[in-house]
Formats: structure tokens, sequence, C-alpha cells
């Protein structure tokens, strides 16, 4: 799959979870921070997190959300997740 | 207005009704548990299922352990773990064998579990395996404190300790009235209203399948969800990892589930996103509190079969005030108060007294948190012509966030205020259209101070400022929504802001 289908993809899912400003979901790009700038509490994390593993049928390792500071590390954890 | 369990009795069985019974001390009721449930499976948790007498068996050589360090009833014992077997054993263990339960929240760092053996005065720290770490500057700085891994066991036994309904049974944390973190003292009496409590409103109550997702360190995980779990032969599955809930959902088929606003929200949007019920289909009892319910996630899971309770509750009264019975919620109440409590408003304000309620502070006795033996709530609230209780603000301030975290406004404005360029903020509660409740700012600058600034753009400069202040809260604390204001605030005659409130 390719980054920006990724990427696209990951923003339907935030988007469609009302848990945070959907205006900030929608200019968001892969620099923007999870909790500075898209204001995700920790229940948003936790859509966040079992959202990806539904939909890109993967699973998350052994890894904390401190482990994802912007939309980009989350990305590149789903890429190398389906290589 | 004294309440009784009568008011009640519509909404189950005959039989059911019958069998909720108070059996005074926990120690009581694990002795009635134990051996009327003794083949049943009490706690499931990493794969291993525990059935109640085995429980009772571990909870007796735990107590053992305890007996062999020279620990003696009455003695307050520390438990830090996160939820795990490891923990409900150590519980029983502790509370039948006479002792005081202090829970500590597993996320302490070390210098605040030695903060709290000296606050709570421990006499032993019992501690999950992995989580040792964190005993380690009480272990250098508190020798007389006894440290007991919690996988520790005896070749012996220890009976059960028969205490007394008034004797100290656990010591919660709480975010107390005020915001200001403290231990609530409860004693057996009041614990056992609050576990019993839990079985009111609605019909299938005993033998049902609980899921805990809610930290044990908090009165709503462990008095409604992990007591009120054993106390009617339920059995309770233990999450190890949140984010594997709709998997452990799809293997444990729970019946019931007890949770925070925030993350029923969460399981909505998921089930929404995937259009599927991702509680599964033997979901039929969401129990919601801790923080305001949005009426829309009642109707939207009763479109999925499932009927999702309103509550209202403190730590200071052993979890559990009132609660929305089916088939007559009130989506905007918290529902009717349970039995064996008093209830009256001054000046709009709730105040309690009855079985359910704490003895006190621990090590700081907050003498204005009483009148004449009423407990002050803190809560604006009212009761309709059909005795249901609605909550309708804060007399103190403090926002209390879906997730159950509460906010103190004050302080966010104060990091907001220094700004030299603000002349003066309000912090407050805002329904998004989306309906989410996020917390909002608006600020009025000082004009003199904006002249200085050599600036194009004054109003991009403010925002990005506070934006900048606001990032540096922590996450749960963060305003969503920043105005600056042309005009002042308006203003009471002693000049303070007039606060904002919800719905106005």
């Amino acid at each position: 799959m390719e980054r920006s289908e990724i990427t696209a993809r990951l923003r339907e899912l935030l988007l469609s979870a009302n848990m945070s400003d959907p205006k900030l979901i929608e200019s968001c790009t892969e620099d923007s921070r999870l909790i500075e700038d898209l204001g995700f509490s920790s229940a948003a994390m936790l859509y966040m997190v079992i959202a990806i593993e539904e939909s890109f049928h993967m699973r998350f390792g052994n890894v904390g959300m401190a482990d994802f500071k912007t939309l980009r590390d989350v990305v590149t954890y789903i890429e190398k997740a389906l290589e | 207005m004294e309440l009784s369990k009568e008011i009640f009795a519509k909404y189950t069985d005959a039989a059911t009704l019958e069998k909720i019974r108070n059996y005074g001390t926990l120690s009581a009721m694990w002795r009635h548990c134990s051996h009327e449930y003794a083949s049943d499976i009490a706690i499931v948790y990493d794969e291993k299922e525990y059935a109640f007498s085995q429980l009772d068996n571990d909870a007796a050589h735990y107590r053992a352990v305890l007996a062999n360090a020279g620990i003696k009833p009455h003695d307050r014992i520390g438990i830090l773990a996160a939820n795990s077997y490891d923990f409900v054993k150590a519980f029983i263990a502790v509370t039948t064998f006479g002792c005081t339960a202090v829970v500590l929240p597993a996320q302490l760092d070390a210098p605040m579990v030695f903060g709290c053996c000296m606050k709570f005065g421990l006499r032993a720290l019992i501690y999950q395996e992995q989580l040792e770490e964190k005993t380690l500057v009480a272990k250098e700085k508190c020798p007389n404190v006894t440290l007991l891994c919690a996988a520790l066991s005896s070749e012996t036994t220890s009976p059960i300790y028969d205490v007394s309904p008034s004797d100290p049974c656990v010591v919660m944390f709480t975010g107390g009235t005020s915001g200001k973190s403290k231990g609530a003292l409860l004693s057996h009496r009041a614990v056992m209203q609050g576990v019993v409590n839990g079985c009111y409103g609605y019909r299938d109550v005993f033998g049902q399948r609980y899921l805990l997702v809610l930290p044990l360190s908090h009165v709503f995980g462990l008095i409604r969800n992990l007591l009120t779990s054993l106390y009617t032969g339920s059995t309770l599955f233990i999450c190890r990892n949140n984010k594997d809930m709709f998997r452990d959902i799809a293997v444990f088929k729970p019946t019931l589930l007890v949770v925070v606003p925030a993350l029923a929200e969460m399981a909505l949007a998921l089930s929404r996103q995937f259009g599927r019920n991702m509680l599964g289909a033997d979901m039929k009892y969401i129990i919601c509190g801790a923080a305001a319910v949005a009426p829309y996630l009642i109707s939207e899971y009763k479109k999925m079969g499932i009927s999702l309770f309103p509550g209202y509750g403190l730590t200071e009264s052993a979890n559990l005030v009132s609660g929305n019975p089916e088939p007559d919620l009130k989506p905007e109440s918290v529902g009717m108060p349970y039995p064996n409590q008093e209830l009256k408003f001054v000046n709009g304000e709730l105040l309690l007294r009855g079985d359910n309620m704490m003895d006190d502070y621990i090590g700081e006795p907050d003498e204005k948190a009483w009148e004449d033996g009423w407990f002050h709530t803190g809560d604006l609230a009212h009761l309709d012509e059909d005795g249901y209780l609605y909550i309708t603000g804060r007399t103190k301030d403090v926002i209390v966030l879906s997730n159950g975290e509460n906010v103190s406004p004050a302080e966010l404005e104060a990091q907001f205020n220094a700004l030299p360029f603000i002349q003066d903020s309000q912090v407050f509660e805002y329904v998004t259209e989306q309906g989410r409740h996020v917390l909002a700012l608006e600020v009025v600058p000082r004009p003199a101070e904006l002249a200085k600034l050599d600036a194009g753009d004054t109003k991009e400069l403010i925002l990005d400022a506070l934006r900048e202040v606001n990032a540096k809260l922590p996450a749960y604390a963060r305003v969503e929504k920043i105005t600056i204001r042309d005009t002042d605030f308006a203003r009471t005659p002693s000049m303070k802001i007039v606060r904002y409130k919800l719905g106005q």
C-alpha cells in the first residue's frame, strides 16, 4: 500500500471518530503532533490504535503511546507492519 | 429524604431482590460468596480461569504470608499493582485479614510510593513483581514498612478475620471535591453498601459476565466492577491491555461493561466505523459514570440492543449514589438515589449522609467537607417529581471531563494570564457541534501591552503565544477552542468574572 494511501485512510478513520476537532484532522499533515496539535485524549489514542488494527489487518507490537509523537510516526509504523 | 430498596423492587424479580442482601462486611460477604459460588469462575486473567474456591484458597495462603510477616488486623497495607489476578488476591487477603487496604495507583513513581508509605502510615506494602522498582525509595527510606511481593505464598493458611461494619476497609485516592488529591477512608459498611447498590435497577443481576477495563485503583473499577462482580457470583474478565479489549470481548462474550463516557464513545465510534457491534451480541448493560453522560449515547446503544445506564457517584460515597433503572430511564438524569442514604439540598448543593459515606480523608481531615454529619458533594443538583436526580453544575470551579479527570479552570487560567498581554481569561466547558465536551478559552487582551508589540497581526501573535502555553499543559487539560474578546467579561458587583455555565 502506498504511503499516501495509508495517510488518506488514517485521516478517514480519525475523521469518522468524532473524537477530535474535524477541522484539525482535515488540515493535518504528517508533521501534526497527536497530542499537541490534534488534541488527542487517551481515549482518542486508544481508538486510533484499535481502528488501525481493524482497518489495516495488522497488530501493534509492544509499543507505548509515547512512541508515537506525530502522524508521521504512526504512518511509518503502519507502512513497516504491512511490508 | 430517606431511601429504601423497595423503590427498585419493580425492576427485577422477587427472587433476585431477595438475594440482594447486605452482609455488613467484606469478610462476611466473602465467606458467603466463596461458599455459595465455590465452583464458579470468579476471575479470568492472562488466559487462566480462577474459580471462587481457588481465589479463596489463594487469599487464605496470602493471609498467612501477612501473619508470618508480623502483620496484625487493623494495620494499613498498601497495594501497588496494575489490574491483575494478583491485585484481586491481595485485596481479598488484606481486607478479610481485618487490615485496611490502601490502594495505590500503579502509575505512581518511586518517590510518590514512598510519600504514600509515610502519609498513610503503612505497615506493609504489597507490590506486583514487575512494579518492584517503584518500591526502591520506600525500601531505602522506610525500613519499618515490610515489602511483600504479591506473588508470594505460604505453605499454611490463615482464617478470615471477623471485622465489624464500622471498621476501616479501604483507602482510595480521590481528586476530592476541590481537585486536590486525597485518600478517602471507607469502612466495611460503606464498601458493602456501595457493592450492593450496584445490584439495583436492572433485571439480570447475578451470574453475569463482567469485563474490567477501568483501573482497580479507581472506586468505579474496584467497587462497581470487581466487588459487585464477585458479590453477584459473576465472572470478571480482566483485560491486560485496553487496546485488546475488543479481541477479549470476542472471546469472553461479556454481558456487562462498566466504563467512563469517553470509553463508551470510543466503542460506539468503532462500531459505526466497522459496521458491527464491537461490544458483542451478548452485551446487555453498560454502567456509565464518573463524568457526564451525553444522552445520545443512550439512544445509540439502545439501537444496538444495549442498555446504557448513566449514574452518579463519588469516591467519598463508596462509588454509587444514584443510577438509572430500566425501563424507567431518564437520559438527562443520573437516576434514582440508592437505599440507606439521605439527600438534602442547601443553596442548590447536594449534601449526603448514609451508610455509603466515607469516614473522612486520611491524614488531612477536611472540616469544610462536612456540615453536621452531612457531606458537601460540591455538585449543584435537584430531584424531579419522580425522585430522579439531576446534576446541573459545580459549586466549586472544577470541570469534570468525559474521561473522569477533574480540571481546575483557575489553575489553567493562571497559566494563560502569565502572558504579559493577557489581562484576563476564562476556561470553560464547551460542547462541540458533534456533541463532544471539550475545554475552551476566552481571553481579554491588555491594549497597553499590545501597543508595545512591534507586530502587524497582533491577534495571530496572541493566538500563537496562547497555543504555546496550551501545548505545555497536560494532554487532558488542553483547550480546543480559543477566542480573543474585544470587550471585557461580564462581571459581578465584586468585579469577579461571571463564569459561563454549560447550557447557557
